[in-house]
């Protein structure tokens, strides 16, 4: 059943990232009745959806990659809700709410059938370790995605050209106040998701889990992350710059996550 | 209108009338009330309204059949403002019916305005109707129209984008601001130099939100003088470079001729505010800002052409939604006059079935004797018959007279009316005998 539904919301993803493009491109904010709708539904779907997967918990964890990519798409049009609601702006959903659509679309259509190895792991706080490092994963993507919209703005505002400043776009200030604030948000997610982790990674598996690849990324990846916020917040670093200082940080967060290809210790699926 | 009632508009505008003749015909918004109740007071008007504007002045009434329409409103013009026919007439413009409202929906859309899309005239419609409303001179027809050209208006604001931008060069410059800023509340404005553009820049972004004014110029007194306006704060000139980090908005207006601002005060400024942006408004000619300065990142520079540009194609712009907001005006207007002759079709209709239902309930009276011996079920079958071959009959008639009423045809609705419902006037007696 679960599975019924999480290809229901992911066909209403759908429907919100069509419906977004006439809202946001062609200053036809009629099109947001069926783009907020559908966005809405399709969240409250995937969350059934994922409420019955745990309901089910002592069989399967949502530990293997299509998933996980779920779940970070959940994650995702959650964070483009937010945004919605605090900056009454769906530019976001112009490329948050498709990445949630594809991320669905491949558990929806062809789930996995991999499992964790470790029958001990099937606890509620790997799935609180998972979900907590997907909302920095999608706190990040957020904050890039809102760089570039700054960056694209004010190119166009720079560009005078006779209709200066993107329309479809919010303003600078907000884009940059959803950048900051998104990384604000990811730190701790991602800070408790990596605490969590290594405390279950000490009871099971022991030390040597520290020195695996996949997990050294992953504590460099938490401390690019905190220097990126550190800088953007004592330099009020913008626009061009701020992009190429988060493309690095999901550049890594992207090889932390390519990482379980490698990791003896940490994949979903048996070694 | 009706076939009983007539639609007269009768007006002056911007367009056929120079300001010597509007501000003869112009009524204050204190006497309004009075010009409406006077003008309603006419002899063959039933219902009326006054749009007056400083660039129109309206009479939209409904008048009595056999009235003079068009010479009555002329008439009290004449009185009413004390103005002789010949000194108006060649500027008046008169509209009937159909056109009327066609007029009506394209005012109250603003695509007779001087400034096509400006979102005032619907607030000024409104506040006529509503002294119209207070003095009793809309009720019923005039009421329901001038309802539907408020819904009119709306539908053109929300379906197409005539209104979304700005034409004038001091709302532009706010549009910029809050592109940059969004909101303005809050947001610090320097003021270098004085002008009148430059001070109607700042009032429109005090009334946005921005509550912080500084001002800097070379003559002390002209500062304080324009401090004291918007109770804003004067900075000497020869400070100015230490403290102009301090404005997120800059409008620049010295008669310098010397450029004040160069790229490397741009970057200068935008180390001391940690990379938050500012907007430089360039009024002056010539200009007071280096434009490489709108190199540097975070800096955004704007010159009097720059802003002119983008008002003139904001105004193409508009011209454009215009288009397709005639389009639905036409659509809107063709709706109205659809339902309106279907309604009007109503009184006879209704007519009609009284009549029939008179004679069925008449001749079954007169039968009520030999069919007394019916059982109840038999009599529901005779009543149900009866019924039904009424409305078969009805059926024709009432069919020809609503496509009489949305075809417009007066006189096949008139013949119709006549030849059906002539009887109703002779009411059957108890017997069944008319």
């Amino acid at each position: 059943m679960s599975l019924l539904w999480l290809r229901v919301a992911v066909l209403l993803y759908g429907v919100a990232a069509l419906a977004v493009l006439p809202a946001a491109l062609y200053e036809r904010p009629t099109w947001n009745r069926i783009a907020i709708p559908a966005a809405v539904a399709g969240m409250l779907f995937h969350f059934v959806s994922l409420a019955e997967m745990l309901n089910a918990a002592h069989h399967r964890l949502p530990v293997d990659t299509h998933e996980t990519q779920a779940l970070l798409g959940l994650l995702l049009a959650a964070a483009f809700l937010i945004v919605y609601w605090r900056y009454k702006t769906v530019s976001l959903g112009v490329f948050v709410l498709p990445i949630s659509f594809l991320l669905g679309l491949v558990p929806a259509f062809r789930p996995g059938q991999e499992s964790t190895p470790f029958p001990q792991f099937h606890t509620g706080w790997i799935f609180l370790h998972i979900a907590l490092l997907l909302a920095a994963y999608a706190a990040l993507l957020l904050s890039l995605l809102a760089s570039m919209l700054y960056l694209i703005q004010e190119r166009s505002l720079k560009s005078k050209h006779a209709a200066p400043g993107a329309q479809w776009l919010p303003p600078l200030e907000t884009t940059d106040q959803i950048a900051l604030r998104s990384l604000l948000f990811g730190l701790p997610c991602m800070t408790a998701g990596l605490l969590i982790g290594s405390l279950i990674a000490q009871q099971t598996i022991g030390p040597s889990y520290f020195l695996d690849p996949k997990v050294l990324l992953s504590f460099a990846m938490w401390l690019a992350y905190v220097g990126m916020i550190y800088i953007r917040r004592h330099s009020g670093l913008r626009g061009r710059r701020a992009i190429y200082l988060s493309g690095f940080v999901f550049l890594v967060v992207l090889a932390v996550w390519s990482a379980n290809q490698f990791s003896v210790v940490h994949r979903f699926t048996t070694p | 209108m009706s076939r009983h009632h007539h639609l007269v508009l009768i007006g002056i505008n911007h367009t056929t009338a120079p300001i010597e003749v509007r501000e003869r015909l112009a009524i204050p918004a204190g006497r309004l009330a009075d010009a409406t109740r006077t003008l309603v007071h006419q002899p063959g008007i039933r219902e009326g309204l006054i749009l007056s504007t400083c660039n129109r002045v309206e009479l939209l009434t409904l008048q009595e059949d056999g009235s003079a329409p068009g010479a009555n409103l002329l008439q009290f013009l004449h009185e009413y403002f004390a103005i002789t026919p010949a000194t108006i007439t060649p500027h008046i413009y008169e509209y009937r019916e159909r056109e009327a409202v066609r007029h009506l929906f394209r005012v109250a859309s603003s695509l007779d305005s001087m400034v096509v899309g400006e979102p005032q005239i619907l607030g000024q419609v409104k506040e006529s109707y509503t002294v119209a409303r207070e003095v009793g001179a809309v009720s019923g027809s005039l009421d329901t129209l001038i309802q539907r050209a408020f819904t009119v208006a709306k539908k053109v604001r929300s379906e197409t984008q005539i209104g979304s931008s700005s034409v004038s060069i001091a709302s532009v410059a706010v549009d910029l601001a809050r592109k940059i800023f969004g909101t303005l509340q809050g947001k610090t404005v320097l003021l270098v130099g004085a002008g009148k553009m430059s001070e109607l820049a700042a009032r429109h972004l005090i009334q946005q939100g921005a509550s912080n004014i500084l001002v800097a110029n070379r003559t002390l007194e002209r500062a304080e003088r324009i401090a004291t306006q918007f109770n804003g704060q004067v900075i000497p000139f020869d400070e100015l470079y230490d403290q102009a980090a301090r404005a997120d908005i800059v409008i620049t207006s010295t008669g310098a001729p010397q450029k004040l601002f160069g790229r490397s005060h741009g970057q200068h400024f935008l180390q001391s505010r940690r990379n938050r942006p500012m907007f430089f408004i360039d009024i002056a000619v010539p200009r007071d800002v280096d434009p490489r300065m709108n190199e540097v990142e975070g800096c955004f520079v704007y010159d009097i052409d720059d802003l002119q540009q983008v008002a003139a194609a904001n105004l193409a712009d508009r011209g454009r939604e215009a288009d397709a907001a005639e389009t639905i005006v036409t659509r809107e207007v063709d709706k109205y006059q659809e339902r309106l002759q279907a309604l009007d079709a109503s009184p006879a209709i209704r007519s009609l079935q009284e009549h029939a239902e008179a004679l069925r309930q008449a001749e079954l009276r007169r039968s009520a004797a030999r069919l007394s011996g019916l059982t109840a079920d038999q009599q529901a079958a005779v009543e149900a018959l009866t019924r039904a071959l009424t409305n078969k009959f009805l059926h024709a008639p009432m069919t020809a007279l609503r496509e009489a009423a949305r075809e417009g045809d007066v006189r096949a609705l008139a013949e119709l009316e006549s030849l059906y419902t002539n009887n109703s006037r002779n009411k059957p007696d108890s017997s069944g005998r008319q």
